[in-house]
């Protein structure tokens, strides 16, 4: 599995995963600045790993903030939020035939790394769901449809 | 009242500019290529008035070309970011140069040009240009991924600048542009043959709901989408 996550604790669990599974778990920096550049970084490195991924076969899993798909920290992070679960639709598409799976999950503050990681497991480890949102929390109800 | 519209050479961007010029406002048409001559001479025959910048929008000196325009009327009251590209590929075989130039046109000058205009606006409205495309579509992954990233853009300025500016976002489907023209007839005819409307929009069409945001008719209408595709989003 290949990882990319600046969360030491979440990367810490995911890591627990790494040996049964195959395929890219991408989350979404916290930490992305205000700069256009620092938010074209963040979508190219996930373009490049994701590419990787299924050019191998691979499942891909995007890890993002519910908070961000609804813009709720600013423009930076909404952009990459919504800019990856788009992305995850079309590749998803693309991929479908081939039963590779691509996937996002929209987690909250609270919501458990032991959970994110235990989703992350599941939907790699099959050809459906795909192009999926997976919401892991309750705080997307009664707002907006991604 | 002065409304900025980028892509002004483009079909939609053309009828965006004669239908916001006919509701009265002072027009500042953006476009990186020399065609946009084409659009002020067109427009101008029909009595419609622009002021182009040719510019280009993923440099700081395209963006600070802009704003020095615009500067000479004052504040901006509608913003329309509608300049956008396709470099269509499958995303295994997608260039890095493509995705780059891709996201960098269709969101990163939006982006750019939206931060540099704010701060001109009083009681505002700005409107995005997605596309349908945000849902997914197979060949587009970098096309959708700026789309999407465009929505998002689109909420998180609606919460920030609410309430004296709106933000909205539009998703046009296939629309009867020379871009759409340039797809070889037996595509677009199965293409056309899936939209439930039995037909491709136009860009009037577009420019119309870009009017309509753009208005105090839509006052209470912020941070939304809203999908122009004749019914593609629910067929097979």
């Amino acid at each position: 599995m290949t990882l990319r996550c600046a969360s030491p604790q979440l990367a810490a669990l995911l890591e627990a995963w790494r040996d049964e599974t195959s395929g890219l778990v991408f989350v979404a920096d916290d930490q992305t600045g205000e700069a256009w550049s620092e938010v074209a970084a963040e979508l190219t490195d996930a373009f490049n790993l994701t590419q990787q991924s299924l050019a191998n076969g691979l499942a891909v899993v995007f890890v993002v903030h519910n908070d961000d798909l609804l813009g709720r920290n600013g423009p930076p992070r909404a952009m990459v939020a919504m800019g990856l679960l788009s992305a995850t639709r079309t590749a998803a598409l693309e991929h479908r035939k081939a039963g590779v799976a691509v996937n996002v999950i929209a987690r909250e503050d609270d919501t458990e790394p032991s959970l994110i990681a235990r989703w992350c497991g599941i939907l790699m480890d099959g050809e459906l769901p795909t192009g999926e949102l997976i919401h892991l929390g309750s705080e997307h109800l009664g707002k907006a449809l991604p | 009242m002065t409304a900025v519209v980028t892509g002004a050479a483009g079909g939609i961007g053309r009828a965006l500019c004669r239908r916001l010029g006919q509701a009265g406002h002072d027009l500042v048409a953006v476009d990186v290529s020399s065609r946009l001559e084409e659009s002020v001479a067109m427009l101008d025959q029909e009595g419609l008035t622009m002021h182009p910048v040719q510019a280009d929008l993923t440099t700081i000196g395209g963006v600070e070309a802009v704003a020095a325009a615009v500067r000479k009327f004052g504040d901006v009251q509608v913003l329309v970011n509608n300049a956008g590209i396709t470099r269509d590929s499958r995303l295994v075989n997608l260039s890095n140069d493509d995705f780059k130039a891709v996201l960098d046109v269709n969101l990163g000058a939006a982006y750019r040009l939206t931060l540099a205009l704010v701060p001109m606006m009083g009681r505002a409205s700005i409107i995005n240009v997605s596309s349908r495309a945000y849902l997914g579509n197979f060949g587009q992954f970098n096309y959708s991924m700026s789309k999407g990233g465009l929505v998002g853009l689109t909420r998180a300025l609606a919460l920030q600048l609410a309430p004296a500016i709106r933000v909205n976002a539009v998703a046009p489907g296939l629309i009867a542009t020379e871009m759409a023209m340039g797809i070889p007839d037996d595509v677009r005819t199965r293409m056309i043959a899936a939209i439930p409307a039995d037909r491709m929009g136009e860009p009037e069409e577009v420019a119309e709901l870009v009017a309509f945001l753009a208005t105090d008719a839509s006052s209470y209408i912020t941070g939304e989408v809203i999908v122009i595709g004749g019914g593609r989003s629910l067929s097979r």
